[in-house]
């Protein structure tokens, strides 16, 4: 026993050694590796897939070189599974020895990359998953979250809604961690605003039927039915509503909402409706319309804005790394901290460095009726925004303590 | 909660009740036919709603032509499946069938994510039903009083044949012997294509049907099809009396169940199923021989 521990420790030195005379000789030279780890066959898989391709441009755009080397980029899927995003993040810090990882949607996935960005000490940027626990209790220094979370989701529609539609709302809620989350901000904003929540639906997920709960939202009679969910269960229960006629008597709000799911669905379906974005592709931000002009030529559609976001994402790190003058993780980080800047995403952008959390305007988009559509994909248009200070939580009351290095 | 609430759910369940009863309907039959469950039976189901899709969007856009139209189609297409799949697997145990249709269902899916992408295609309700009309103590969408007078105009039909017609009997005695309507002289492989093309053409109306009031993207058969299994199963497998009573009292039980308590609503038929084999094991109508 005392042999062999004495080998590994000796082992363990030479190892060590080895590190710094690799670190001394080539730290400079490794090139800058970047990682997509997104849902490209799963759930999530028709707005998030293309997030490969945004990554790409980013890196293209930025000359593809960075410290005097090619920018790596790899790519991989993570199903919307935690376990496979678990296991592939770990996979992509160690074997692939990534850098930084991008994206990776479903709140559950998110996490667990968050948690492997931490034991790695290599960068996150939390794009797809919107929950406040990456800002909030479960914030870590290498992680930084993108674009858009939960609160601000609901918090900012919310505030909209409150001026403008009417005080008294209706929820129905997607019953699981995500649809909870935001029926908790959705109501501290009501509250805030002095507004009526005149009733809940917790609906599960994937449900086939919403009459039953629209017919109890319009006996109710609010001058705004909240739909706290996304995806197909959106589509289903618009579609109910406006059968039922309750879209004569009052608006539609969603949590969140694609011109992909108003491709899907029809133009008509969302008509009226309105919905929190952090883009739109008719943004005039700078550098937005050439980005979506790239896009448009390549696959003949504009982007969503999840696109915009990785783009935005991939660009400021590299731009980091670019001013720190290298891609050791504390220097990039330090650099990205309290950072200012305006890009196709966010026009004026801020990184908090107190929670990590990437602040900007939040739009409100109203999704035009058929008529009004004179372009293919034009189906919002911009009606408003909330700043940042109010559409984000203030970072004293996230409940985030950021560690040290 | 007024009376009038709790009327307007009802009929709602009835609503949802419909379109379980036309899925369950053909399920049941190939079933009664094969003896297997058909878990394509949710994949035809979309494609029946794709097929439409197609036929309104680039073809003619004319709902009432895809709805005459998809049943066909899908029937001939069920009818293929038989003939060039199925029929090789009749002589191994029924687990390769079971195996095959829940592949079938997953190349279906896959198929026509590749074609049409995986975020759906719109479909919108026909003009002429589209609104609603006051039945004199509620106002009721048109399309779904439409999908109702469908059901029954289809379950009727569906009944008198296998109950009146010679083609009808044949498939009842071929349902309950096979050897035996192949001995006196019957050609049974051609009624069990038949039956797999009649089960599938069924579940390409559902479809259509469906495709309106439901979003039409590659995987809106599953969510359906497991709540059709309960519909099976509780009516009795292989029954069409079963499946129609199965299908509305499932869509009742949820509409209730959202009145009661609605986290529990989608639970509660598999609950209330549980408690009801545990009374009537083979179901409403079941007939005692498939419990051999």
């Amino acid at each position: 026993m005392q042999r062999r521990s004495s080998c590994t420790s000796k082992a363990a030195l030479l190892l060590a050694l080895c590190t710094v005379v690799a670190w001394l000789a080539g730290a400079e030279a490794e090139p800058v590796k970047i990682a997509v780890l997104t849902d490209m066959s799963g759930p999530y898989a028709g707005i998030t897939a293309t997030n490969v391709e945004a990554a790409k441009m980013a890196i293209d755009d930025f000359g593809g070189k960075l410290l005097g080397e090619p920018i790596e980029y790899i790519h991989r899927d993570h199903q919307c599974k935690p376990d496979v995003a678990n296991q592939k993040s770990k996979e992509l810090y160690e074997k692939e020895k990534v850098d930084v990882i991008f994206d990776v949607p479903n709140s559950a996935a998110g996490l667990a990359v968050s948690n492997q960005a931490k034991l790695h000490k290599k960068l996150f940027f939390s794009i797809g998953s919107g929950t406040t626990r990456h800002s909030g209790p479960d914030c870590n220094r290498y992680t930084f979250d993108w674009a858009y979370n939960d609160y601000m989701l609901a918090t900012a529609v919310g505030l909209w809604a409150a001026d403008n539609l009417g005080k008294k709302w209706f929820t129905i809620t997607a019953d699981y961690a995500w649809g909870h989350d935001l029926l908790k901000h959705f109501s501290a904003t009501k509250k805030k605003k002095g507004g009526k929540l005149l009733g809940n639906e917790m609906v599960a997920l994937g449900a086939s039927d919403f009459s039953p709960y629209i017919l109890k939202a319009m006996q109710a009679n609010p001058e705004a039915l909240v739909l706290l969910n996304a995806g197909k269960d959106g589509i289903n229960a618009t579609k109910q509503a406006a059968e039922f006629g309750l879209k004569k008597k009052a608006k539609i709000v969603h949590a969140l909402l694609f011109i992909d799911d108003c491709k899907a669905a029809g133009p008509e379906v969302f008509a009226d409706d309105y919905v929190t974005g952090a883009w739109y592709w008719k943004s005039d931000n700078p550098g937005s319309k050439e980005f979506v002009e790239k896009w448009q030529k390549k696959f003949n559609r504009p982007p969503n804005w999840m696109n915009a976001a990785t783009y935005s994402a991939v660009t400021q790190y590299l731009k980091a790394v670019e001013r720190a003058g290298s891609k050791d993780a504390p220097a990039v980080i330090k650099a990205l901290e309290g950072h200012k800047f305006s890009d196709l995403l966010a026009n004026p952008g801020y990184i908090r460095p107190e929670d990590h959390m990437q602040v900007g305007k939040a739009y409100i988009l109203r999704a035009k009726r058929p008529e009004e559509i004179k372009e293919p994909w034009d189906y919002f248009e911009i009606v408003g925004s909330i700043p940042p200070e109010e559409a984000y939580q203030d970072p004293k009351d996230t409940g985030c303590k950021m560690d040290d290095f | 909660m007024t009376a009038q609430f709790v009327l307007m759910q009802l009929f709602n369940g009835l609503i949802l009740g419909s379109l379980y009863v036309l899925l369950a309907l053909g399920l049941s039959i190939i079933f009664g036919m094969l003896g297997i469950i058909n878990f394509a039976h949710g994949a035809f189901f979309m494609l029946g709603a794709y097929v439409a899709y197609t036929i309104t969007t680039y073809l003619v856009p004319n709902f009432w032509i895809a709805l005459a139209l998809v049943p066909v189609l899908m029937a001939v297409f069920g009818a293929a499946c038989e003939m060039l799949f199925l029929r090789r697997l009749y002589t191994l145990s029924p687990l390769y069938i079971m195996l095959f249709t829940f592949g079938l269902m997953l190349a279906l899916q896959d198929v026509v994510r590749i074609i049409f992408g995986s975020m759906g295609v719109p479909f919108p309700t026909p003009d002429s039903l589209s609104g609603a009309v006051n039945l004199g103590f509620m106002y009721y969408p048109k399309y779904r009083l439409f999908l109702i007078i469908v059901t029954v105009a289809i379950s009727v039909g569906v009944w008198m044949f296998l109950s009146k017609t010679r083609l009808g009997a044949l498939i009842r005695a071929g349902t309950d012997n096979p050897r035996m309507v192949d001995a006196l002289g019957i050609n049974i492989s051609r009624i069990i294509t038949l039956v797999v093309g009649l089960g599938t053409g069924l579940a390409g109306v559902a479809g259509v049907l469906a495709a309106p009031i439901q979003n039409v993207r590659p995987l809106m058969g599953m969510d359906f099809l497991i709540d059709c299994f309960v519909v099976v199963v509780i009516g009795g497998m292989g029954s069409i009396g079963g499946s129609i009573l199965g299908g509305l009292i499932v869509g009742e039980v949820i509409a209730l169940g959202v009145m009661v308590w609605p986290p529990m609503a989608n639970t509660l038929i598999y609950f209330f199923m549980a408690v009801f084999l545990l009374i009537r094991p083979r179901g409403l109508f079941g007939r005692e021989a498939f419990h051999d």
